[in-house]
């Protein structure tokens, strides 16, 4: 197993990183009512960890009695049918999903399928509590419609049912979800938490780690635990014992992302923004989401810009950004954002040498 | 009338060849033939040539040299007409064409001031030569009157047709930079020939100074471009298009090569076409002009050298049609001065020698009365024109008036002649075998578009044979309920439909051997519909029994319908007659109803209606009615909008979306072109916007004003991408224009231009839209993922979204499942039992492991696979399939529930329950460990639990395989129960 799943703290009171935000929670559900949570803040900061560790304070261990249901469902809307499928995660006390893998049908989940979950109180009067938790990820990328569908229903059936939402950025949960919800922000895990928990990690593992080498990795990482973890063990893999100056491997899309960067940067013309695009389409068929991508990208220019320029890129970039998300097809305005750079950067460069 | 013009030419030629001068000099102008000839006599001197040369073809010397021959032809025609008197009853006769002559002169006089206030460069050396040179051409003539004459001429003109005498002038008069100020130079620069070699020096300054003054064609040329990349014409709309009589051209046939100097090809196209032209695609010997304002030293040019076609410029061209205007206008007039005239020009022919080009040059001539015996028999034929639609009145009588498909017309009159002896007398027996040979059909099916003559062949071969045709067509109902034709031929049922009936007697007739015979037109099978239910197997049914002879019609052959008819059927395929031979055929209808139309007139309108004869004449009887006289151009309007109705692939629609000349195109036009196909269209625009070079930018040394642009371009089909999200998800179609425009019409009127490749060997053709293959590729990358997520997820040990699988997890589970297959320290078993488990750990199937692989594979990037040798692959295929009957897979789709084919609606993911309070109980147990201890803990008093599951589980009547991996078999239940300890437990095992 993975080090990550494997030593992924099952309890409120193990959690090795946010250990006020676990102690928080725990006397909320204990001594409380729980009311709407929503859980956000970047990945690999603990976010899903924490609810599975507080659905366990909730329920007991019976909340991990989970079972992966791949269900159909056949939705009226109006005059057609929907099909939907989706999968869930469910226990006797909770159901986990992910309403956004519906895509631009999401409401559709939220008002009929969710609705229809909220409704129901739970069979089980053993359980502790009297209602039923909902666990939706990536609420964040449900779209508006879905998020309004959202608010009625958390208003309408929270005296059996608590929904606990899971997403990166709060900012792009509407007002009226987020009022709703008791927020909690979980931020990402500073060096020094990361470098704690490697370390435990390894003497789990009974590694000998040379000194400031989690260090690196932690560097490396970002500040994702998850992505710290990972590479910790990728590097574990690659070779043990370690060495002071191992290389830790980014993930090879990094790279790839990388790669197109130093493309744009050496020749901005039309034939270079062609290839360019074939690498686009490369990330984008193995399954990168396009926002990633051009986060990602946007990253690597920086890296190697001229200070002058930062903003502006900064600027188009968000700027496509958000018409990657009220469009359809990500890759036309991934390239309009290369293009867009290609033109503003080629000016640059021939307005200073010439 | 272009005899003339020639004859102008012709003699400076002449002179350069006396002289031996360079041929590059000797350029054609517009030298009034009486001037010429003076200014020959007075200097011979071969410094004149250069002179014109220089002032006509600034631009386009290179070609000059061509048209040295053409004068020559021109001084041929001239001395044919040697003796005046002959001359002048030719020109009588002829009736069309006026000696050019006066008419430039005329316009000189007029347009003096003009042009001088235009271009007082010009002005000042033509005003002062002028006067000199009248005078000149009078004296060296030696008669006086002639001056006089031309004056007259030009009075009389002007009454006499105002319209044509006062558009002329006008224009010229008009024409800053153009036409008229050339004119006025080109005889300035004869005046000054023939006055002395200083003057002459004065014409060719003005010469120049035209030229900078954006007349001359010279200046605004920079470079010219190369072969294939046409640019726009350079003084484009800068000249005033001449009109002429519409007849005047007639006979010649034209190719145009290269760039124009103010029109563009399809204009040029026209305006030749419009006064009686032809245009051809090619250089061959039947063609009498090239026309072309540049050498550029392509393979028409070289052809038409070869040849010894005559080049023409733009210029030349427009003079002569120019010239038959005029001259038409002053034959009708003066006919006794024009005679006068051309006496007096007689004198300079002198001694020239007849060129070898001098036919194709006079082949014009005899064709030009025709119009006046148009005109003659319109009177009487408009009498009798009745109300009859010309289609009918026109009709094919016999077999060999039908136009083209000759061949196929014969061949269904000997099949039908025959029939008889092929299926009726002797043969009926061996009907069995012969359906297989093609001669031997007993129906025939008649396929090509409409209005080629299909039911007409058909009606008239029939007829021609004596037979009796029965015609069915769309109009009656031929279900096969009601039609059953083969009762009607079988049997004597009595049906209400007609051909059944007639079917039936004749069918008796033809038993009793002798009568009328009968044919069964079936007229437009492929029009059966859903009203004719069965009609096609009934007319085989019909066609298998029947004793007379069938013959089917149809639109298209490829229908669908047709397939099983086409069997049965001897296949002719009509073809669209050519244009020729349509306007052929029109031109005698025409003639009949006493129009006068011109042959070229008639092959557009033929091309027009794209081989639909019928139209061609409901068109033209149409226009008839209106007028008496058609000219081409009333052809292309009428017309205009007709012709798009043909289907256009979307590549076309890109192309011409893009094409160099596509600024021409109005914002209608390119709005049906992106919208022939509104989804692909835009997406070929977007695979290959890139590759187009902007025609906009002319300097643009380092690129960036064609990045700019395609940074517009790419921003605009990215705002389309928005707008379509719109229409097609909230139904927005009021936002169809503007979704075209964002994503067709802005980038391709950005980016218009010639295409480039990006890649060596590439073919300079549009790709298709590259994006609907990619998304699709997506789309069952996203399956895949999914499929190994649910799998993942089932194994409990993983609870993440598929994003973050596939973002962060992959590159570490590729590497446990690889690394050790590629590692040199483990045995091949061990290393594969080694993958093996960890992909049970996380219930990764066989499949899955292959999605994972291809989901991580960048193209230009090392395969994770790679360094994995065959065999290492082979056997952990085996040893997952050892493993996969001792394994309980955790996700529902591989588990087939006894009883359902399908997968079942609900797919559980593990068939394994968590039961009951024993479950239940041991997953307390396991919270209390895990609350007691996390790690160290781990694992402790596990080993029993799983087993407990299983036995429960199997009590249930699930069956489990156990094979002799206790990790594998364990797992499923174990996991339910708890994750955590239970994969403490297992990682334990396996340290």
């Amino acid at each position: 197993m993975l080090w990550v799943d494997k030593y992924r703290p099952k309890a409120l009171d193990k959690v090795l990183v946010h250990q006020d935000v676990a102690q928080n929670l725990k006397k909320l559900v204990t001594e409380q009512d729980c009311p709407h949570l929503l859980f956000y803040g970047p990945p690999g900061s603990g976010k899903k960890t924490l609810i599975m560790a507080l659905l366990r304070q909730m329920f007991g261990a019976s909340a991990e009695k989970v079972k992966v249901e791949n269900k159909n469902w056949k939705v009226d809307a109006g005059s057609r049918t929907i099909d939907l499928e989706l999968t869930t995660l469910s226990s006797t006390h909770h159901v986990e999903l992910n309403p956004s893998d519906a895509g631009f049908q999401d409401r559709y989940i939220v008002q009929e399928i969710i609705k229809e979950m909220a409704k129901n109180r739970p069979i089980d009067t053993k359980g502790k509590k009297g209602f039923k938790v909902l666990v939706l990820n990536e609420v964040d990328k449900l779209s508006r419609e879905a998020q309004h569908s959202l608010r009625r229903t958390m208003e309408k059936y929270s005296a059996s049912c608590r929904l606990i939402l899971c997403c990166d950025s709060s900012s792009k949960v509407t007002e009226a979800v987020r009022s709703r919800c008791l927020n909690i922000r979980i931020s990402a895990p500073k060096e020094g938490e990361i470098v704690k928990v490697l370390e435990f990690i390894g003497k789990k593992e009974g590694l000998q780690l040379p000194p400031g080498f989690a260090a690196r990795i932690a560097e490396k990482s970002g500040r994702s635990l998850r992505r710290a973890i990972l590479s910790f063990e990728t590097c574990r893999v690659q070779q043990y014992p370690f060495t002071n100056n191992q290389v830790i491997p980014p993930m090879d899309w990094e790279e790839y992302v990388s790669e197109i960067a130093s493309d744009i940067m050496k020749e901005q013309s039309p034939k270079r923004l062609f290839q360019v695009r074939g690498k686009l389409y490369e990330l984008l068929v193995n399954c990168i989401p396009p926002e990633i991508i051009l986060k990602r990208l946007l990253y690597e220019l920086l890296k190697k810009l001229d200070s002058e320029l930062k903003h502006e890129v900064c600027h188009w970039a968000a700027y496509y950004e958000h018409r990657m998300r009220l469009g359809q097809k990500a890759i036309f305005h991934i390239e309009a954002f290369v293009a867009k750079f290609m033109s503003i950067y080629k000016g640059f460069l021939i307005a200073t040498f010439g | 009338m272009q005899k003339d013009i020639r004859s102008w030419f012709m003699k400076q030629h002449d002179k350069e060849k006396d002289n031996g001068n360079a041929p590059k000099s000797a350029k054609p102008t517009l030298v009034i033939p009486g001037k010429t000839s003076t200014a020959k006599d007075a200097s011979p001197s071969p410094p004149v040539k250069p002179v014109q040369g220089g002032q006509e073809s600034s631009g386009r010397r290179r070609t000059s040299k061509y048209f040295a021959s053409e004068k020559q032809n021109q001084e041929d025609a001239k001395e044919v007409s040697g003796s005046t008197s002959k001359r002048k009853v030719e020109k009588s006769s002829a009736d069309v064409k006026p000696p050019p002559v006066k008419k430039p002169h005329i316009v000189k006089d007029d347009d003096d001031d003009d042009d001088d206030f235009v271009i007082p460069k010009n002005g000042k050396p033509s005003a002062e030569v002028t006067p000199s040179k009248k005078m000149k051409s009078g004296s060296g003539k030696g008669i006086p009157s002639a001056s006089a004459k031309k004056e007259s001429n030009d009075v009389d003109d002007t009454p006499a047709t105002p319209k044509s005498g006062g558009r002329g002038r006008g224009r010229r008069g008009g024409a800053a930079g153009g036409r008229g100020k050339k004119l006025e130079n080109d005889e300035t620069g004869d005046g000054d020939d023939e006055g002395a070699k200083e003057v002459k020096s004065a014409g060719r300054g003005g010469r120049g100074g035209s030229a900078a003054g954006g007349g001359g064609r010279g200046g605004g040329r920079g470079g010219f471009m190369g072969f294939g990349e046409r640019t726009a014409p350079p003084n484009k709309g800068q000249k005033d298009v001449p009109e002429g009589s519409p007849d005047c051209l007639a006979g010649s046939t034209f190719v145009i090569s290269g760039t124009l100097d103010s029109l563009e090809r399809e204009e040029a196209e026209d305006l030749i076409k419009r006064h009686g032209g032809r245009v051809t695609g090619s250089v061959s010997k039947k063609t009498t002009y090239l026309l072309c304002d540049e050498d550029i030293g392509g393979k028409k040019s070289q052809t038409a050298k070869t040849l010894g076609t005559t080049f023409l410029t733009e210029d030349g061209l427009f003079e002569l049609i120019r010239a038959s205007k005029r001259s038409k206008v002053t034959v009708k007039e003066e006919t006794q001065k024009q005679g006068d005239k051309i006496t007096t020009s007689l004198p300079k022919p002198s001694p020239q020698k007849p060129s070898p080009q001098k036919p194709s040059l006079q082949k014009p001539s005899p064709q030009k009365p025709s119009p006046q015996k148009a005109v003659k028999n319109k009177g009487g034929v408009h009498e009798r024109s009745d109300s009859l639609p010309w289609t009918e009145k026109y009709k094919p009588k016999v077999p060999v008036d039908i136009i083209g498909n000759q061949s196929l017309v014969n061949q269904l009159h000997d099949w039908l002649k025959n029939w008889d002896s092929n299926f009726l007398n002797g043969a009926s027996k061996g009907k069995g075998k012969k359906p297989n040979d093609s001669g031997a059909k007993k129906a025939i099916l008649l396929s090509g578009t409409p209005g080629i003559g299909k039911t007409t062949s058909a009606k008239l071969v029939s007829q021609m044979l004596g037979f009796q045709t029965i015609e069915v067509n769309a109009s009656d109902s031929r279900g096969k309920a009601d039609s059953k034709i083969e009762k009607g031929i079988g049997s004597s049922t009595a049906n209400s439909i007609k051909e059944l009936v007639s079917n039936q007697s004749l069918n008796a007739d033809v038993n009793s051997s002798k009568h009328p015979k009968a044919v069964l037109i079936m007229d437009e099978v492929d029009g059966m519909s859903a009203g004719d239910r069965g009609g096609v197997a009934d007319l085989i049914l019909s066609i298998k029994m029947s004793k007379i002879p069938i013959i089917c019609i149809c639109n298209d052959r490829y229908s669908q319908k047709l397939k099983s008819l086409v069997n049965y059927c001897l296949l002719l395929s009509f073809r669209k007659p050519t244009k020729q031979q349509m306007a052929k055929r029109l031109a005698q209808i025409a003639k009949t109803e006493g129009l006068q139309v011109n042959e070229v007139a008639l092959e557009e309108l033929a091309s027009r209606v794209n081989g639909d004869m019928r139209m061609a004449l409901n068109q033209l009887q149409y226009m008839s009615l209106s007028m008496r006289e058609i000219k081409y151009d009333d052809i292309r309007q009428r017309l205009l909008s007709s012709s798009k109705d043909e289907d256009m692939s979307p590549f076309t629609a890109v192309d011409k979306l893009f094409d160099y000349n596509s600024r021409n195109l109005r914002m209608d036009e390119r709005f049906d072109l992106s919208t022939s196909d509104p989804d692909l269209v835009p997406l070929i625009i977007q695979e290959n916007y890139l590759n187009y070079r902007p025609s906009s930018i002319k300097n643009d040394e380092n690129g960036v004003q064609r990045m700019n642009l395609v940074a517009r371009a790419a921003d605009s089909i990215a705002n389309a991408d928005i707008t379509n999200v719109q229409i097609r998800r909230y139904q927005k179609w009021q936002l169809f224009p503007s979704s075209t425009l964002q994503s067709s019409i802005i980038p391709a009127a950005l980016l218009h231009g010639s295409r480039g490749t990006f890649e060596q060997g590439e073919r300079n053709f549009n790709r298709f839209g590259g994006w609907l293959g990619k998304n699709s590729t997506m789309g069952k990358n996203y399956r895949l993922l999914d499929d190994a997520h649910v799998h993942l997820l089932s194994s409990l040990q993983f609870n993440l979204g598929r994003t973050t699988l596939c973002l962060e997890y992959l590159s570490l589970l590729l590497k446990h499942m690889t690394d050790p297959l590629k590692l040199q320290t483990l045995s091949k078993e061990e290393a594969v039992e080694k993958v093996v488990e960890f992909m049970d750990e996380y219930s990764i199937s066989q499949e899955d492991f292959e999605s994972l692989m291809a989901i991580s594979k960048f193209q230009g990037r090392p395969n994770p696979l790679d360094g994995v040798a065959p065999a290492v692959k082979a056997a952990l295929t085996r040893a997952y399939n050892k493993g996969s009957k001792s394994r309980v897979i955790r996700t529902a789709d591989l588990i087939n529930l006894p009883g359902i084919k399908k997968a079942p609606k609900k797919r559980v993911a593990a068939m394994l329950e968590p039961i009951d309070d024993g479950v239940v109980g041991d997953a307390d147990v396991a919270q209390n460990d895990e609350n007691n201890s996390d790690a160290e803990d781990l694992g402790d008093g596990d080993e029993e639990k799983p087993k407990v599951d299983i036995e429960s589980l199997s009590s249930k009547g699930i069956q489990i395989q156990m094979g002799s991996k206790a990790t594998g078999k364990k797992r499923p239940p174990a996991g339910r129960g708890r994750g955590g300890s239970d994969g403490a437990g297992s990682s334990k095992r396996k340290r």
